[in-house]
C-alpha cells in the first residue's frame, strides 16, 4: 500500500520500524488516519479528522504528526534526551548544541533523531549535523530542528492569517472587473 | 413647546414643520415609554427579577489536567516547579484555579505535550455528569473549540467513540489542533450543523450539547451594549432545534446534557420546559456546583423537576446552566 511505503520510508529514517494495520488507515484529502477498530466500522468516512492523525503527504514529501512521533519514540528509534533548558530552546524552533544532550552522543551526521527531554517525552525530531562521539565543541550546532511540538502555536498564529489571505483572494475573485475603455 | 397659530397657506405650513419638530423635542426629551430590550440596565434588572444581584467578577484562570496522558500529582508538581502557584478547584476532580504566573500557561511544554488543557472551572462540569461513558458512542453536538471533546476522551479514558460536530470549518481547525495535541484517538470530527445530525444515521448512548448561546458579560466585556432580547430569543430558538435533534438521535434510556454559558432564562430553564413538553425526555438529579434551576421565570411557572437543574451565577467562576436529561422509552 502506498501510503503505508511512505510511513514506512519515514519511520525508516529513524532506523526505527512500527506495525500499523494498513486496513485501519484511512486517507482523507492528502492526511492519513489511523483508525480504531471501533470507529472504523461505526462511523462515516466523510470525517474531517478521526482518530490517530499520523501525517500529511504535500508534493513528495510526508509531514508526520506528532502522534506518529510519539508512537516512534516507544520503539527502539534514533533518539536523544536533552536537558531542561535545551528542551524549551528546541520547542521554540531552535537548533540543538551539543552541550544540552544527555543521552544519545552515538549518532552519526546526517541521521535524523527524536528529540526526548527529561521524561523521555517527544518534543519532535531533526537531523544531525556533525558525528556526535567525535565532535568535541560543546558550543556547536548538533542537530537541526525540523519540527517541534511549538508548531502547535505557530499552527494557531497562522490559520487567522491563511483565512485572512483566502478571504482577500476570494474577494479578489468575486469582484467584478472594471469596465475598460477601448 | 411651539404652538400652531392661524395664517396664509405658506405660514400654516411653516407652523405644521415647527410644530412637529418641537413635539418631537419633546418626545425626546421625556423619558421613552417603550422598553428598550437591551443594554446594562435592562439585563441587571432582568436578573434582579430572578433573584440575583449583578455584580462585577473576575473569575480565575483554569486548567483541567488530562489524567489519561499523564498522573494528576506528576503534572502539578511539574507545574508547581515552573513557578506556577495552584489551587485545587473544590468542586471538581481534576480542575486547578492558576492563582500565579509569570507567563502564560498556553505556552509551555507540558501544555503542548497535552498533559493539560486550559478550560473555564464551570466549563468543566457538564462532561463529568454522564453517569458512565467508557466504552460508549458519544456525540458531542457543538464541538469547538474541543475542550469538552478532549475531558470526554479523558474521562472515556480514549475508549468508545466520540463523534464531534461543528458548522464552522474554521473552528474545525482549532478542534483538530485540540485533539492531536492532547493525543486522543477515539474521535472522529465533522463539519456538520448539528440541527442535521440525524444524516449521520447514528444512535448515541451520551449526548453532550454545549449549544451555542449568547454568552455572558463575565467573558465578553462589551456583552451588554452588543445583545438585545431579541438575540437571545434567536438563540433560544435554535437551541431548541438542536435539543429535539438530539433527542432524535439519542437510544432510548441514552442521556443528554445541556449546558450553556448564558444567563437568560430563555435559553435555560424555559428551554428545558419546553423540551419536557414536547420531547420524550425528563429532568434527571444532578449533584455539582451551582444552584438550583429556576422553576418561577418572571412570574411563569414551570415544570418542578426543573430545580434539579444547575444555574450557576458569575462569582468564582462565569454564569453557567447545566441540565441532565434521560430519552424515555417510546411507549
Amino acid at each position: 500500500m502506498w501510503v503505508m511505503k511512505e510511513i514506512k520510508d519515514f519511520v525508516g529514517q529513524f532506523n526505527a520500524s512500527i506495525a500499523l494495520d494498513a486496513s485501519h488507515i484511512v486517507r482523507n484529502r492528502n492526511r492519513y488516519y489511523l483508525l480504531s477498530k471501533k470507529l472504523k466500522h461505526h462511523v462515516p468516512e466523510s470525517f474531517f479528522y478521526a482518530g490517530s492523525y499520523l501525517g500529511a503527504v504535500k508534493g513528495a514529501s510526508f509531514f508526520p504528526s506528532f502522534l506518529l512521533l510519539s508512537m516512534i519514540a516507544e520503539t527502539k528509534a534514533n533518539k536523544m534526551v536533552v536537558d531542561k533548558k535545551t528542551a524549551w530552546l528546541f520547542i521554540c524552533g531552535r537548533d540543538i548544541f551539543k552541550k544540552g544532550i544527555l543521552e544519545g552522543n552515538k549518532l552519526k551526521k546526517g541521521d535524523y533523531t527524536l528529540i526526548l527531554n527529561e521524561h523521555n517525552e517527544c518534543l519532535g525530531f531533526g537531523k544531525t549535523t556533525c558525528n556526535l562521539s567525535e565532535e568535541a565543541d560543546a558550543n556547536k550546532v548538533a542537530v537541526k530542528n525540523i519540527l517541534d511540538i511549538g508548531d502547535f502555536l505557530r499552527r494557531e498564529k497562522r490559520q487567522p492569517e491563511r483565512q485572512q489571505r483566502s478571504r482577500r483572494l476570494q474577494g479578489r475573485a468575486g469582484k467584478p472587473r472594471k469596465p475598460t475603455r477601448k | 413647546m411651539y404652538e400652531p397659530t392661524n395664517g396664509s397657506y405658506k405660514n400654516r405650513v411653516c407652523h405644521s414643520i415647527f410644530y412637529a419638530a418641537s413635539r418631537h423635542q419633546v418626545l425626546l426629551a421625556q423619558p421613552c415609554s417603550i422598553p428598550l430590550m437591551s443594554g446594562k440596565p435592562f439585563f441587571v434588572n432582568r436578573y434582579q427579577k430572578l433573584g440575583w444581584t449583578y455584580k462585577q467578577v473576575n473569575p480565575q484562570q483554569a486548567i483541567r489536567i488530562n489524567t489519561m496522558n499523564a498522573g494528576r500529582d506528576d503534572v502539578v508538581n511539574r507545574l508547581q516547579s515552573l513557578g506556577i502557584a495552584l489551587e485545587k478547584i473544590p468542586f471538581l476532580q481534576d480542575g486547578y484555579w492558576i492563582r500565579k504566573s509569570k507567563f502564560s500557561v498556553g505556552a509551555t511544554a507540558e501544555y503542548l505535550l497535552g498533559l493539560y488543557s486550559i478550560q473555564e472551572a464551570a466549563a468543566q462540569i457538564p462532561a463529568t455528569l454522564f453517569a458512565e461513558l467508557e466504552d460508549k458512542t458519544v456525540l458531542d453536538a457543538c464541538a469547538s473549540p474541543g475542550g469538552k471533546t478532549v475531558q470526554l476522551a479523558d474521562i472515556m479514558n480514549d475508549s468508545g467513540v466520540i463523534v464531534a460536530l461543528e458548522l464552522k470549518k474554521r473552528k474545525m481547525f482549532a478542534l483538530a489542533n485540540q485533539l492531536e495535541r492532547s493525543r486522543v484517538t477515539n474521535t472522529a470530527v465533522y463539519q456538520m450543523d448539528a440541527r442535521e445530525a440525524s444524516k449521520m444515521s447514528m444512535k448515541f448512548d451520551c449526548v453532550l450539547l454545549d449549544v451555542p448561546c449568547s454568552g455572558n458579560y463575565v467573558t465578553d466585556k462589551g456583552w451588554f451594549n452588543k445583545r438585545s432580547l431579541k438575540d437571545v430569543e434567536r438563540n433560544a430558538g435554535r437551541q431548541r432545534q438542536i435539543l429535539a435533534e438530539a433527542v432524535e438521535v439519542t437510544k432510548e434510556d441514552g442521556e443528554l446534557v445541556y449546558a450553556t454559558c448564558s444567563l437568560e432564562p430563555e435559553e435555560n430553564e424555559l428551554n428545558i420546559d419546553w423540551a419536557i413538553a414536547n420531547l420524550n425526555v425528563e429532568v434527571e438529579t444532578i449533584n455539582c456546583h451551582g444552584e438550583k434551576g429556576l422553576t418561577n421565570v418572571f412570574g411563569r411557572e414551570l415544570d418542578h423537576s426543573i430545580e434539579k437543574c444547575r444555574r450557576i451565577w458569575p462569582g468564582q467562576t462565569q454564569g453557567f446552566f447545566v441540565c441532565k436529561l434521560r430519552r424515555q422509552a417510546c411507549g
